[in-house]
């Protein structure tokens, strides 16, 4: 009808002209980026220090394990300068510390390694230094130490440490690859896992976000007596639908630019992570992007835009029945917890798809919108079990609208305190 | 042609313990001025509500220019004006504007060539200023209301509602107002207003109802009313103030029941057997100079006060007005 297009297109234009839309649409993907790029960066700049040889290395142990531990920590740094090796005898030590200490305190070194019998027993070594809070320096110490006394064992038992390190070299990793109804999917697991994740919170944040928007702006309507003056023209209903549409419009329109925006960020990658100084060989697990059936891109947007109807119907009702901004949050809340309790039950069924608490929670019209897209990236959905949802959550939408529509038909045009669920009873009856 | 502009039968409407319209009858000739009155409470919003479908009545049935009022496209001929202006804050006047022509079913390009012509008549559009490109926040109050009265007729409808149009005007936008709607009137169109100012309605109104309590008190054309009054009442105006003698003639009961007392001024209704020469002659041997005694109908308000009383503008002043 022609004016829930008028209704809708005015929703829609003032909505994607506000300045709060554009911000969000053009920073959404940049953040997502940030998200992306700065654990690459973080990740480049834990590198060990450059001057870790540059160290002290007081040996009391009285056997060469300094001299084995200074070689190694050269060799894994070749441009470097080599660790001073100081052996001692063990009354000494004292004395050698002090003097460490005071060529740290005049940046002659970065710091000093304890080498004593309790390192030969492999317990314990010691270290001072300017860096000692760096973790990733120490962990470099920590392995050199424990290479070099292990190989120093052996040496010792007559067993060639190069052959040791040959036979004990077993790293296995697990390649995981999803099998559907197609086939093999290629991609990994752990990434449709992350898919179902992602779109679940996704679909989430988008209700949650415009679905409240919705309930300001008809509160707004309301406060501003706009409401009168359009009800006058055309049925709440019509007005309800238009606004539904509208909004719902301008979040598929945000997710769709996000979405593009994402796609030409990942092509670029390469060239931003190196403005921001990671290493391309860092890149070298690139990030594949799950397959996705078009069938389940059709059943993903359906899910999207019927829980978007359910939940905005259930939010305009909300902004039609309380008066003012105060109230506005609390009267909220029972659809809030609604939404909130789809969000919980995440956890749960993303480790166990299948179970009885999934299968329901995806066939309940509240929470089947969210529940539901996520079982569909992780496992195959029977598809009676797909169409059985999507009609629980098409009958539950339509008695949301059917509802909401009576509330706030009553509910525009009432001012004063917020209404007990009795008169809510009798609005709905009334309307 | 025949067909009122609205018929209105046996309508009731309650909200919870109240009874804001009881049994409502009336109906609006086509191409007159109607006039609804009564006090605050009297139950005026929520009939003219009922008329647009903004409430549901709990029983009764309304026509509008001969079609249920439900019927489609009956509400693209009616223009409404509400008691408390409501537009879109954050929006371009004419984006506002275009938006409710819409509504009405007019096209975008016919409802920017009105805009355009109404802004300019109203003087939102000038050559220094195009308040059209604001956004509405940005406007004066004032200004705000010429914006709601253009969304009210972007659509020429045919019928004209104006729920309290003159509360809050300056004596300058009133009588625009009261131009404007002479002007509907001539052009063929039909307007009903509602309000609690008398004179207004008993200068501009072709037929009037009053109502008060949720009840009609009485309505028809505004010449009959008061003729059907008949011309019991006296317009008496006297130089200088009311002395003792000539007050304590005008409070004799067997000559004056009821008097409208402005000072220098007075509505007087005479008692039932009461003889005007004789109150005349009483008054000047009381020593006032007399510049005016003329018997007349009386006047809307005296109509009002004398049916309505004062407890029924007392009392339900509050809720749905």
């Amino acid at each position: 009808m022609g004016k829930v297009w008028v209704v809708f297109k005015r929703e829609y234009i003032e909505r994607v002209r506000s300045k709060w839309f554009i911000i969000a649409t053009l920073l959404g993907p940049v953040l997502m980026g940030l998200l992306i790029v700065v654990p690459n960066v973080l990740a480049a700049r834990t590198k060990t220090s450059a001057g870790l040889t540059n160290v002290v290395i007081i040996d009391a142990t009285g056997s060469d394990l300094g001299a084995r531990v200074a070689k190694s920590l050269a060799t894994s740094m070749p441009n470097a300068r080599e660790p001073r090796v100081r052996s001692i005898k063990i009354e000494r030590l004292a004395d050698e510390e002090k003097r460490a200490t005071a060529e740290v305190i005049n940046r002659e070194a970065l710091g000093y390694v304890v080498l004593d019998a309790n390192t030969m027993g492999g317990k314990e070594m010691r270290y001072a230094g300017r860096n000692a809070t760096s973790l990733v320096d120490i962990g470099s110490l920590e392995r050199t130490v424990r290479q070099s006394l292990l190989n120093m064992r052996l040496e010792n038992e007559g067993i060639d440490p190069g052959r040791v390190a040959v036979l004990t070299n077993v790293r296995l990793e697990t390649k995981t690859e999803k099998i559907t109804d197609r086939g093999r999917e290629g991609a990994s697991g752990m990434a449709s896992l992350f898919f179902g994740y992602a779109i679940a919170l996704l679909l989430y944040m988008m209700i949650a976000i415009y679905g409240q928007s919705i309930m300001r702006g008809v509160l707004e309507e309301k406060t501003n007596r706009v409401a009168e003056v359009v009800v006058a023209s055309v049925k709440p209903d019509i007005l309800l639908t238009g606004k539904i549409l509208g909004s719902g419009s301008v979040a598929v329109t945000q997710v769709l630019v996000w979405l593009a925006m994402s796609f030409l960020i990942y092509l670029v990658r390469v060239p931003i992570l190196e403005l921001f100084g990671a290493a391309p060989a860092m890149l070298g697990g690139a990030i594949r992007i799950p397959s996705v059936d078009p069938l389940v891109g059709v059943a993903l947007f359906l899910f999207f835009i019927l829980g978007f109807t359910f939940y905005a119907a259930l939010f305009g009702a909300v902004g039609a029945m309380v008066s003012n901004q105060e109230d506005i949050q609390q009267a909220a809340m029972p659809v809030m917890l609604l939404l909130v309790s789809s969000i919980i039950f995440m956890s749960p069924i993303l480790l166990a798809p299948s179970s009885t608490l999934a299968v329901t929670m995806s066939l309940l019209p509240f929470s089947a919108p969210l529940m539901m897209p996520l079982r569909m990236a992780l496992i195959a959905v029977p598809w009676y079990e797909i169409i059985g949802s999507l009609v629980s959550v098409t009958v539950g939408s339509a008695i949301a609208i059917w509802l909401s529509a009576r509330i706030y038909r009553v509910g525009l045009l009432m001012y004063g305190k917020r209404p007990s669920l009795k008169e809510l009873g009798r609005w709905i009856r009334m309307a | 042609m025949a067909d009122p502009a609205v018929r209105i039968q046996s309508v009731t409407k309650r909200f919870d313990a109240t009874l804001a319209v009881n049994d409502l009858s009336l109906v609006v000739p086509r191409g007159s001025v109607y006039g609804l009155l009564g006090p605050n409470g009297a139950g005026k919003t929520t009939t003219i509500r009922m008329i647009l479908d903004i409430i549901v009545p709990d029983s009764g049935s309304i026509e509008i220019l001969g079609q249920p009022h439900l019927a489609d496209g009956v509400s693209n001929r009616v223009g409404y004006l509400p008691e408390e202006r409501g537009l879109y804050k954050k929006m371009q006047v004419r984006r506002v504007l275009r938006f409710l022509a819409e509504l009405k079913g007019v096209d975008a390009k016919t409802a920017d060539a009105r805009i355009t012509k109404w802004l300019e008549r109203l003087e939102l559009k000038t050559a220094e200023k195009d308040w059209g490109l604001a956004k509405v926040d940005e406007l004066s109050r004032g200004m705000q209301q010429k914006v709601q009265f253009i969304g009210t007729l972007l659509h020429e409808p045919d019928l004209v509602i104006l729920d309290e149009p003159f509360s809050g005007l300056d004596p300058i936008n009133s009588q625009a107002l009261k131009d404007t709607i002479v002007e509907l009137k001539r052009a063929g169109k039909t307007v009903i207003f509602s309000t609690h100012l008398m004179d207004n309605a008993e200068r501009l109104c072709d037929s009037v109802c009053i109502v008060a309590r949720g009840v009609k008190v009485l309505d028809g054309e505004v010449a009959a009313v008061k003729a059907s009054r008949g011309t019991r009442n006296v317009a008496l105006a006297i130089d200088g103030d009311a002395t003792g003698p000539v007050r304590h003639v005008l409070a004799d009961p067997m000559l004056v029941t009821r008097m409208d007392d402005q000072n220098r001024f007075f509505e007087i209704e005479l008692a039932p057997k009461a003889d005007p020469q004789e109150l005349l002659r009483k008054v000047v041997a009381a020593g006032a100079t007399v510049r005016r005694f003329e018997l007349i109908s009386p006047s809307l308000h005296q109509i009002f006060l004398e049916r309505v009383g004062a407890t029924g503008v007392e009392e339900g002043m509050s809720g749905h007005g």
